[in-house]
């Protein structure tokens, strides 16, 4: 039992890597990305359009752990034929961005959920009062889309949070392949992987705790 | 390097050949998470005494880990719980008996069974309780009010997100490859180390991954619609014409 506590304490320090760089620096390429393949979606634009389908639908269709590989050995070497040369560069790197690109699919669906939940007389009306798009956006739109969306992010950075342990496959020195070798090393390879369930489960509380309260202030104008 | 086209052709043929493993993974899981997710449904539904703390403890836990980390734990407990027992029971069989493709259903059902038992609780609730009273006014038991009345119709309303749950268990089965389960992701990364072919390999997993979510997605589709028509969404009676 003691153990677990001992390698609890040991993968704690690699929590930060974990949980900040792949975590948000993926999400907020995932923001990136999102904004990108939802914006066809929302102004049906011809072809734009079918291609962020496509994409939506394979990156939903392959597993997480495939699009790391593909990311990881494919694009150094998509890369190669421009003449950037990106084999020696940390795996960290391919990794937020394998990240960023598959939370961007959820995230596209979220905004465009979220932007068609705003009442359409509404922008009409903000148009008509003489405000330009920027404002109308500003004022109108993003107010109650975020408010509409928070909880499906919410489910999204928890569902991100569980991916991120796949990243040990690709080489990055995180926490759970610290706990793989840990458990290899001391031939107890269950207490470590219990220890890090035990560290995934607190974060998962502390966040849902976090996520409860952000919830609740954001829909305090909210009109039931 | 170009992309060696002819090369992905010869893995996707050589991996189409595991797409049965990662079918049997995904659909062996999916019947043992359902009916664990229906028997943790009920049981949080109906608040049963002694199993409602640790029914919403389960759910909690699994729903706020990994799948890798339920993979891993399961595939390194039970070996251990299973030796325990066999050597106090003094049973002949040892636990590296068991085959490896039982850990990886063990572990995908009770990932699966948390998740699924939101699904499936929110397809009971789904039901009105006019029809519910209505069913135990006429003096069916419980258990028929469930089996006539309720299950039809929540079926029909979990069906959007069994067809979620499948495509995980799918992208699940991936993860066996971590096991040693010789299945399609764990095939493209042999092939891919026997060639240095890691591109092209991995593109071709996740081409027949795609179409197995295709086709897995048409097909709930399809019955979305057949049901819809023949059992009728809660509230909506259903049409005469089947």
């Amino acid at each position: 039992m003691e153990l677990i506590f001992q390698y609890v304490l040991k993968l704690l320090p690699y929590l930060p890597l974990n949980f900040f760089v792949i975590l948000c620096g993926g999400l907020l390429i995932g923001i990136f990305v999102g904004v990108v393949i939802a914006l066809p979606r929302l102004y049906h634009t011809p072809v734009l359009r079918h291609l962020s389908y496509l994409y939506l639908s394979f990156v939903r269709g392959t597993p997480v752990l495939v699009q790391l590989f593909i990311i990881y050995f494919g694009l150094p070497q998509i890369l190669l034929t421009t003449g950037i040369d990106m084999r020696r560069t940390n795996p960290l790197f391919f990794v937020v961005i394998a990240y960023g690109m598959n939370w961007g699919a959820t995230i596209s669906e979220i905004i465009r959920g979220s932007v068609n939940a705003v009442s359409r007389q509404q922008i009409e009306a903000a148009y008509s009062i003489g405000m330009d798009s920027f404002q109308v956006l500003r004022r109108v739109v993003l107010p109650q889309a975020i408010v509409v969306a928070a909880p499906n992010f919410f489910n999204l950075v928890f569902s991100a949070l569980k991916n991120t342990s796949l990243a040990f496959a690709i080489g990055v020195m995180e926490m759970v392949s610290r706990g793989r070798g840990m458990g290899l090393v001391s031939n107890h390879a269950f207490e470590a992987y219990l220890a890090l369930g035990i560290i995934y489960y607190a974060v998962y509380l502390a966040l849902m705790r976090l996520f409860s309260l952000a919830e609740k202030r954001l829909s305090r104008y909210r009109l039931a | 390097m170009a992309f060696d086209f002819p090369f992905m052709v010869e893995a996707l043929f050589k991996l189409m050949l595991k797409i049965p493993i990662s079918l049997e993974i995904t659909f062996v899981s999916l019947i043992f998470g359902f009916l664990i997710g229906v028997a943790v449904a009920l049981i949080r539904i109906y608040r049963v005494k002694i199993l409602c703390r640790p029914a919403d403890f389960y759910v909690s836990v699994i729903r706020g880990t990994p799948m890798l980390l339920h993979v891993y734990t399961v595939y390194l407990g039970i070996p251990l719980m299973f030796d325990a027992l066999a050597k106090y029971a003094g049973w002949s069989a040892r636990s590296k008996d068991i085959p490896t493709i039982a850990f990886i259903f063990i572990a995908l059902s009770v990932n699966s069974g948390a998740y699924m038992s939101e699904t499936v609780r929110s397809g009971i609730l789904a039901v009105q309780k006019g029809e519910i009273e209505a069913g135990y006014s006429v003096g069916m038991t419980t258990m028929q009010v469930l089996r006539r009345i309720v299950l039809p119709q929540a079926l029909v309303v979990c069906l959007p997100n069994l067809c979620n749950s499948i495509v995980s268990l799918l992208h699940g089965s991936a993860l066996a490859s971590f096991i040693g389960v010789s299945e399609i992701t764990n095939t493209a990364n042999m092939l891919a180390g026997d060639n240095w072919k890691f591109f092209e390999s991995f593109v071709a997993a996740a081409i027949l991954y795609w179409g197995c979510a295709i086709v897995i997605e048409q097909i709930m589709g399809y019955l979305e619609r057949k049901m819809a028509r023949r059992c009728g969404a809660p509230g909506v009676p259903a049409s005469s014409a089947a």
